[in-house]
């Protein structure tokens, strides 16, 4: 009886290896091929790499920034992920989690005195409807003219700059700040700190919540199938009743809600206003992570945790080593490439 | 060896992946001999003749062409040792004319201008002695497909082939068309030539071939000359013994259950004056009307591409449509796709890659595409994944689905088998309309069986079927009326008692049928 037991739990286990082990591989070679160039470039790759990796875990706070940076790359990568499930690229992350920020911006100060118990639910909840609406757009082009999405959700990215830097000048501006920055939201719409004597915020739990709901969203909802039905094949989808067109609507809301959180995460838990360039490259980071995943939203968190890692790593050894961080980077893309690699060498 | 075989190969082997597709095939044609290749899809067929036309590269075996070991590596070489090949899907370019067509990809004078004169002369040379009328300065995208596969034929003559490769010929061919098909190879054998002629269809290998080799899961298994073989000895060859043949419905013989007159029935679907535009815009579909009953397996007979696959959406409500869909009398016309497979309408497409499946998706979530939203797949908002493995595993099973399990991914499958999944999937429903579009291409002898049994179960629990295929064999075998589809419009109807396969390929090339005839 275990013998007969055993065998499908065997072959499930050498299933897992085999399909975690092009990534081993890959991160692998992607560390040998950067180190190549820290080498050549005179730094000590041992060092380095030591500083990339470990920083992270070497005391509570650090950890703690880790989790921080998690927070708003696992929403990005969401809001990428959840369209691309129904084979829709959503590029306008950035833009949305900046339209998500200035609503989260404008509810808390010009709301400044509401309990936290009040105004911490509508500062995030103004992110997740701004964000939302943000994406509506090229949603909606998509869905009546089928308008090529990756254009519009891209070109809103650019419109968001300015809205943030006519927010941050002229509507709420800060006087004190030499950069453009808005006033202080109030004290209620901040997010609590988890763990004391750390800046790890609340957005953490929140960022988990919603990327469970968002996988149990696609892996067991009947939208959800619809969703993947549609990412597969939408003209088979069609010749089946599904609604593609609404499907690709729908996705690309939820992501520009879940982008326009992310934003307001950012607001309510790490910057207590709104900053031109807190976008930092979020985005761009959850597209990698996104594709890295390949579009798997079990996977996603995973992912976005690793990359935090090696971005805290990388502040951190750019401060004490000097070593540019964008070698980081270049070891983030290598991982990338080698994924893609694997692929196409597993389907020869 | 009395005569010097023009081809040998023997022990070819060739694998992808774990799968053997060949397995030591032997194959000699003569100089000469219109040499059948017989054999149920997956059979190795097409796998076979891959190799010999340089496409694969066998794992194993030799290859003598004209007596001297041969590599062929690819079409180049095998054209250069003069092996032709006319694929299923031919690889011609629309917007060139005929004569453009026949010499792309040869030596031509082109100073000072393309010289085509020669070439013309040469082509028309052949197109008259080998029986192949074209004209030879239309533009190829406007010849029907029955002209393009001469079109084919004709280029391979024209680089002076000794060896020809039909793969399945006739899957597109009126009857009348193949019988001139078969007057052309007959032309060119005599004039020395050899043509390897693939096919599933005992008629037509029985008809034209001077010898034939069967195979069976890339083995060949025998070798016969035409006047020893005998259509029992063929099918027995086939198929092994996965087919109980005397009781099979595949090779009945004379009348069977299918047949039995179902007029008395109510009306089960009724179409009204339907019509549709295909996806430019076009007619596609103009004004078709007909009725199946209970209990009936009505046929829908044409050659591919005159409006089949309009019908079939239209119905479907899958493009836009003008004119009524009635089940059991209600009225449907309002309905959209997703209502239509609620209320027991099930279909199976014709373009498996394309509207069937979900490639990049588990067998699990194709096999309730469409039905995810009823019980007891979906209950409320979520899905029952449990319920819906445990209905994959019994379907896998039961259709004999060569798959690892639910979560395999459709992508994976073979065309045979994914053909399986879109029967499992629109049999499983307990529909009260079938529609299905030529739902036994590239399966076995034994799932086409296994399908028309399928068929009959659902006639006789008082389903209706509705049959369009290109196979009129199949329609003959099954239906109780055929109704012929030419350029969007019915062409005509014949029942069960008169089916003549000259008749319906009178109305399948657009010719006016028995009445009009006798009326003129």
């Amino acid at each position: 009886m275990s013998a007969v037991a055993a065998a499908p739990v065997r072959q499930r286990v050498a299933l897992a290896v085999l399909n975690v082990l092009p990534y081993l591989v890959a991160v692998a070679a992607s560390f040998a091929a950067a180190g190549v160039f820290i080498a050549l470039m005179g730094f000590d790759v041992a060092r380095a790499y030591q500083t990339i990796l470990f920083t992270s875990f070497r005391n509570a706070n650090a950890f703690g920034q880790t989790l921080n940076k998690f927070v708003p790359l696992l929403l990005q990568a969401l809001a990428f992920a959840l369209p691309l499930a129904g084979g829709k690229y959503n590029v306008g992350g950035e833009g949305q989690m900046l339209a998500g920020a200035i609503g989260a911006a404008a509810v808390g100060i010009l709301l400044p005195d509401l309990p936290g118990l009040a105004l911490l639910p509508l500062v995030l909840l103004a992110s997740l409807i701004v964000g939302a609406l943000w994406a509506a757009l090229p949603a909606w082009l998509l869905y009546r003219w089928g308008i090529n999405e990756i254009l519009t959700t891209m070109l809103l990215n650019f419109v968001s700059f300015s809205l943030v830097d006519y927010v941050a000048t002229h509507v709420w501006p800060d006087p004190a700040a030499g950069h453009p920055t808005t006033a202080p939201i109030g004290a209620g719409g901040v997010l609590p700190v988890l763990l004391p004597r750390t800046t790890l915020h609340a957005g953490l739990v929140i960022s988990l919540l919603v990327a469970a709901a968002a996988y149990v969203f696609v892996a067991r909802t009947t939208v959800g199938y619809e969703l993947v039905a549609t990412g597969a094949n939408p003209r088979a989808a069609r010749v089946f009743g599904i609604h593609v067109r609404r499907l690709f609507l729908l996705s690309l809301v939820l992501g520009g809600a879940v982008a326009g959180l992310s934003g307001g995460i950012e607001v309510a838990g790490v910057h207590q206003r709104l900053i031109e360039g807190m976008q930092s490259n979020f985005m761009l980071l959850g597209l990698i992570i996104g594709l890295i995943a390949k579009g798997n939203l079990a996977a996603v968190p995973v992912v976005a945790f690793f990359i935090a890692v090696l971005e805290v790593g990388a502040s951190a050894m750019q401060r004490t080593l000097a070593i540019p961080g964008e070698m980081v980077f270049i070891v983030e893309a290598l991982i990338l490439l080698f994924i893609l690699l694997s692929d196409r060498l597993r389907k020869r | 060896m009395a005569e010097r075989d023009r081809l040998v190969m023997r022990g070819i082997r060739k694998s992808f992946g774990p799968v053997a597709a060949l397995d030591g095939v032997e194959l000699r044609v003569r100089p000469g001999e219109i040499h059948g290749l017989l054999g149920g899809n997956g059979a190795g067929k097409t796998t076979l003749m891959n190799i010999l036309f340089g496409l694969y590269r066998a794992d194993a075996g030799e290859i003598l062409v004209g007596g001297r070991p041969a590599h062929v590596r690819s079409p180049r070489e095998a054209m250069a040792l003069g092996i032709g090949m006319v694929h299923q899907q031919f690889l011609q370019v629309p917007t060139f004319t005929v004569v453009e067509n026949i010499v792309l990809g040869t030596r031509l004078r082109n100073r000072p201008g393309l010289d085509l004169a020669g070439p013309l002369r040469k082509i028309e040379a052949l197109a008259e002695r080998f029986g192949l009328p074209f004209d030879p300065r239309a533009r190829l995208g406007d010849l029907p497909m029955g002209v393009r596969q001469r079109v084919e034929i004709a280029k391979a003559l024209y680089r002076g082939v000794e060896l020809l490769i039909l793969d399945e010929p006739t899957t597109m061919l009126t009857p009348q068309q193949v019988d001139a098909l078969f007057a052309s190879l007959k032309v060119m054998v005599q004039a020395g030539l050899s043509v390897i002629f693939i096919t599933h269809k005992l008629r037509e290998v029985l008809a034209v071939s001077d010898r034939i080799t069967v195979l069976r899961s890339g083995r060949s298994v025998a070798t016969a000359p035409r006047a020893e073989a005998t259509e029992h000895s063929l099918v027995r060859a086939m198929v092994g013994e996965a087919v109980d043949v005397d009781r099979s419905l595949l090779f009945a013989r004379g009348e069977h259950e299918a047949a039995l007159a179902q007029s008395g029935q109510p009306v089960r679907l009724a179409l009204e004056d339907l019509s549709a535009a295909d996806p430019e815009g076009r007619p596609a579909l103009e004004g078709w009307s007909m009725t199946v009953r209970q209990g009936e397996i009505v046929g829908i007979a044409g050659v591919a591409g005159n409006g089949q696959h309009a019908l079939a959406e239209a119905v479907m409500a899958i493009r836009p449509r003008q004119g009524r869909v009635r089940l059991d009398g209600a009225d449907l016309s309002a309905l959209a796709t997703q209502q239509l497979l609620a209320r027991g309408l099930a279909y199976v497409p014709e373009n498996r890659w394309e509207d069937g499946c979900l490639a990049r998706a588990s067998l699990a979530h194709n096999l309730i595409l469409g039905a995810h939203r009823r019980p007891p797949f979906s209950a409320g908002r979520f899905l029952q994944w449990h319920v819906i493995h445990t209905l994959a595993r019994a379907l896998i099973a039961e259709f004999n689905i060569q798959a690892r399990g639910p979560e395999a991914q459709a992508g994976d499958l073979s065309g045979g088998n994914l053909q399986r999944v879109m029967l499992a999937r629109a049999l499983s429903q307990e529909a009260k309309v079938l529609i299905l579009h030529n739902p036994t291409q590239g399966l076995d002898i034994a799932s086409i069986e296994f399908v028309y049994q399928q068929l009959l179960r659902h006639k006789r629990t008082g389903g209706a079927t509705l049959l369009i295929s290109e196979n009129i064999d199949e329609l003959f075998l099954l239906c109780n009326r055929i109704a012929v589809i030419y350029r969007g419009r019915m062409a005509g109807t014949l029942k069960r008692g008169q089916f003549d396969a000259y008749a319906a390929g009178r109305l399948m090339s657009g010719m006016p049928g028995q009445d009009a005839e006798a009326a003129a």
